[in-house]
């Protein structure tokens, strides 16, 4: 009289009677491709990948071995296809693509995210020439996280106010003009980071950000200046070639914790203090950690720029120096001497790295300078620069010895040096 | 363990308590939330978790809570925390969900969506006991509607 339960022979499809945020979740975690393919399960399946919220058309889905269609003519269907079957809010789009053409389709597919609420967006449309953003871009006015690459901005619309939300501004291979590029930056009010790598835009940026927080700057062309940035903690120089326009910098230093310059912006920083006095004429303290990448020890102005910074960060709990020479016939130079640190001392300075090492005076100089001066260092590295000179007597077996004898003003400090790895 | 260090009760809905850590517990936003609010009274209920769960949950957070603790081994430990039955993945889902750990919402969800990627649509059906609903008909319908996805 009783049957079984039905259940207990037919095992239950839990899967699609978990919450709608969960099924999001999972959704999200497959390729934008499989996510779709789910609507072919049941009828329960069918609309559930128009609801995700946030969608990823990376590389590979451009990508097609039997299909030999342009990839204009694959966009615009996939583009048609999630702009007419999206439902809901999107708040986070990331579209990668290589050698797309012109295409009035990019344009509507950003005017449709702007009106969907769009909060983070990644654009990274680079091909054999660059596309001009369309000014829909303009348009989405939630946005907190904007990528773009590969891509050219020349106008903004007259009556563009900026982004009130942008906290984070990411620019790759971008052509744009100084005044746009100014303007993103000074009327996005809370914008906290800031990234602009090998981008083409021409005269000085002035950069004005209240709250600008961390940036990193990496240009071949083009020069900045901090007009007004007093919250910068974090900065990344590395020009790739030396322009005078970047000055004024030092203003902006004041909450500096993480310093990163190559040789290029550190001989634009020492220019931009004056002529490379002897020390700056106001403390520095907040800066924390130096790094300083592509130094060449043989131009005398960057290791005069070099020491005139040391001595301005007198809190320095960390220094790294990447030196670039691969020579090790430089002779000794009298600003690395003792005697003309007579007045220093790095009494923070816990971790000293050196790298690219050839066992040059130069080198051998500043390495005891810092033994010498550091009376809390705990621990100092150097990386001999690999495949040099690996049969030379000097790098294996003198410069340990002569590493033993040096003055130690810090009685815990461990040299590590790691030849031959 | 310093003085200060608080407990809290969570009570399972088949009555089991479980004494915690308060500073563990509140990986959950659910039992933060009601901690910040102080709408703690002894013992938390926890009517959409069952015992033999939160004592996976607990293992997790224990886990993930411990100090200096590095992230392969963390890796090391998630992989083996989600090789289980497809029973005890959805009791977990649901926990994390009514729990409200992002973190360990995120990893569960990664996991069956792991389970179904690479899988032709049939073979999703029978991993989940999905009943396909759809006539011929339809089907062919939605490979038309969604046809760059099938391709």
């Amino acid at each position: 009289m009783f049957s079984k339960h039905a259940c207990q022979s037919v095992p239950l499809d839990v899967l699609s009677s978990l919450p709608d945020n969960v099924i999001d979740e999972i959704l999200m975690c497959l390729p934008l491709r499989e996510a779709v393919r789910t609507s072919i399960l049941s009828t329960k399946w069918r609309y559930k990948w128009c609801r995700i919220p946030d969608l990823k058309l990376d590389y590979k889905l451009w990508q097609s071995k039997v299909d030999k269609r342009s990839v204009l003519k694959k966009f615009t269907k996939i583009i048609y296809h999630l702009v007419t079957s999206h439902d809901g809010p999107i708040s986070k789009f990331i579209l990668s693509i290589r050698g797309l053409e012109d295409s009035p389709v990019l344009d509507k597919l950003i005017y449709f995210l702007s009106r969907n609420s769009v909060q983070h967006l990644e654009l990274d449309i680079s091909g054999y020439y660059k596309h001009k953003l369309p000014s829909s871009i303009f348009t989405c006015l939630r946005l907190m996280h904007l990528s773009l690459s590969g891509c050219s901005i020349q106008l903004a619309p007259r009556n563009f106010k900026g982004f009130d939300t942008l906290i984070c501004l990411e620019l790759r291979n971008m052509t744009i003009s100084s005044k746009i590029l100014e303007n993103l930056i000074s009327n996005s009010p809370l914008l906290d980071t800031l990234m602009l790598h090998q981008n083409v835009y021409f005269g000085i940026i002035e950069i004005n950000a209240p709250k600008l927080r961390a940036f990193e700057f990496n240009e071949m062309e083009g020069s900045i200046c901090l007009k007004s940035t007093p919250n910068l903690q974090d900065l990344t120089l590395w020009h790739k070639n030396y322009h005078v326009g970047s000055r004024n910098h030092f203003k902006s230093f004041y909450h500096l914790e993480y310093l990163v310059l190559n040789g290029h912006s550190l001989k634009v920083l020492a220019v931009a203090a004056g002529e490379v006095t002897t020390r700056l004429p106001f403390d520095l303290n907040s800066l924390k950690q130096l790094c300083l990448d592509e130094i060449y020890l043989r131009e005398l102005d960057v290791v005069s720029s070099a020491v005139f910074l040391i001595k301005s960060f007198q809190h320095l709990q960390i220094l790294e120096i990447q030196v670039e020479d691969y020579d090790n016939d430089m002779s000794a130079l009298q600003c690395l001497e003792l005697e003309a640190f007579s007045d220093v001392k790095f009494n923070h300075l816990r971790k000293f790295e050196l790298s690219c090492f050839t066992g040059s005076d130069r080198e051998m100089q500043l390495i005891k300078l810092l033994l010498a001066k550091s009376p809390v260092l705990e621990n100092m590295r150097i990386h001999p620069l690999p495949d040099y000179d690996n049969a030379s007597e000097k790098l294996k077996n003198e410069i340990p010895v002569l590493l033993n004898t040096l003055q130690r003003a810090s009685p815990q400090v461990e040299v590590v040096y790691v030849f031959g790895s | 363990m310093s003085s200060s260090t608080k407990f809290l009760t969570l009570k399972t809905n088949d009555k089991e308590e479980f004494v915690l850590d308060e500073a563990i517990a509140i990986r959950s936003q659910t039992i933060k939330n009601m901690v910040e609010d102080d709408c703690v009274s002894n013992v938390i209920p926890l009517p959409n978790v069952d015992s033999k769960t939160m004592i996976k949950v607990i293992e997790y957070w224990k886990k993930h809570s411990e100090e200096g603790i590095s992230k392969d081994k963390l890796m090391d430990f998630d992989k083996a925390f989600v090789k289980v039955d497809q029973s005890i993945l959805y009791a977990l889902i649901l926990a994390a969900n009514f729990l409200n750990d992002a973190e360990m919402l995120d990893m569960i969800c990664q996991e069956v969506a792991n389970r179904i990627k690479g899988k032709t649509p049939e073979e999703i059906r029978k991993e989940f006991n999905i009943e396909n609903d759809f006539t011929p008909e339809e089907e062919e319908e939605i490979r038309n509607e969604n046809v760059w996805a099938f391709e």
